[in-house]
């Protein structure tokens, strides 16, 4: 039997609705009170996630299938989208701290390291500078409060960019 | 009424400015499509201090609800690769690849 190969537009879809069950996991660890890591894993693998959709359908899904560095850039455009109506505003201050923030959130994939200088990451272990092992469990994360204003914000608007296409 | 394109493009370009503070410069990418409603409005947006990828298009949906008839796909680039798209236009990596052409700039206000 010969399997159709599916086309970007499912693909997108099945990116879309992924996120979504990722923000839903980060929702159960967060009230369960589980390490920021892990919380922020989730969170991470969300927000590649529907940067995904909405870049598979002018990409296609084998270009985008494999790189974990779309976040930074492409977060702060669906933010700009989605915020660019009257109803659904957003403070340019805001703006910046989502560019900010996304940048951060990128940096949790161990692969998006930025040439060696970030290694602190949600999933392995890594050696700081002064030496010492650290483990992902037991680090605060300093870049990233999880309970702002604008992770918050970041949060619901990844949930609403990944329900708009699922 | 249904806007057209254009209109959208406009109104689209003007809410990008307002939130966006990095936004230098926002341009229409030809051919526009009037006719087709399934194409693309396609926006070339400047941007300082983004991550240099060269043409790598974002899409989004039609989004009536929210007053998007029609769906918009954006090319963001850094100021040096619009610089390099501006002197070199028919590059072969480049807008030219997709069959796109600098159009219009679209204003702030």
């Amino acid at each position: 039997m010969t399997t159709v190969p599916a086309i970007d537009q499912d693909w997108a879809r099945a990116y879309a609705r992924q996120a979504l069950s990722d923000l839903d996991a980060r929702e159960i660890l967060a009230s369960s009170g589980a390490p920021k890591c892990h919380r922020l894993h989730f969170l991470q693998m969300a927000a590649e996630k529907v940067c995904k959709a909405y870049l598979t359908t002018s990409n296609g899904h084998s270009n985008v299938r494999k790189t974990h560095a779309y976040v930074a850039k492409n977060l702060p455009i669906i933010a700009r989208v989605f915020y660019g109506s009257n109803r659904n505003q957003i403070a340019r201050w805001e703006m910046s701290e989502i560019r900010r923030l996304a940048h951060e959130i990128e940096v949790l994939a161990p692969a998006c390291d930025d040439d060696d200088v970030r290694l602190d990451n949600s999933e392995y272990p890594w050696q700081d500078g002064s030496g010492n092992v650290r483990v992902p469990s037991e680090f605060n994360f300093p870049n990233i409060d999880d309970g702002s204003r604008a992770i918050i914000r970041l949060i619901k608007l990844i949930r609403t960019a990944s329900e708009s296409y699922a | 009424m249904k806007r057209s394109k254009s209109e959208t493009a406009k109104s689209l370009a003007k809410a990008h400015f307002n939130n966006e503070p990095n936004l230098k410069h926002v341009y229409v990418l030809e051919p526009l499509n009037e006719d087709d409603p399934r194409d693309p409005i396609k926006l070339l947006e400047v941007v300082e201090g983004t991550i240099e990828r060269g043409i790598e298009p974002i899409t989004f949906p039609a989004d009536p609800a929210r007053g998007i008839e029609y769906p918009v796909l954006i090319v963001e680039v850094s100021p040096n690769e619009y610089e390099a798209i501006r002197k070199n236009p028919g590059n072969t990596r480049g807008l030219h690849m997709h069959g796109w052409s600098m159009g219009s700039e679209l204003s702030a206000n």
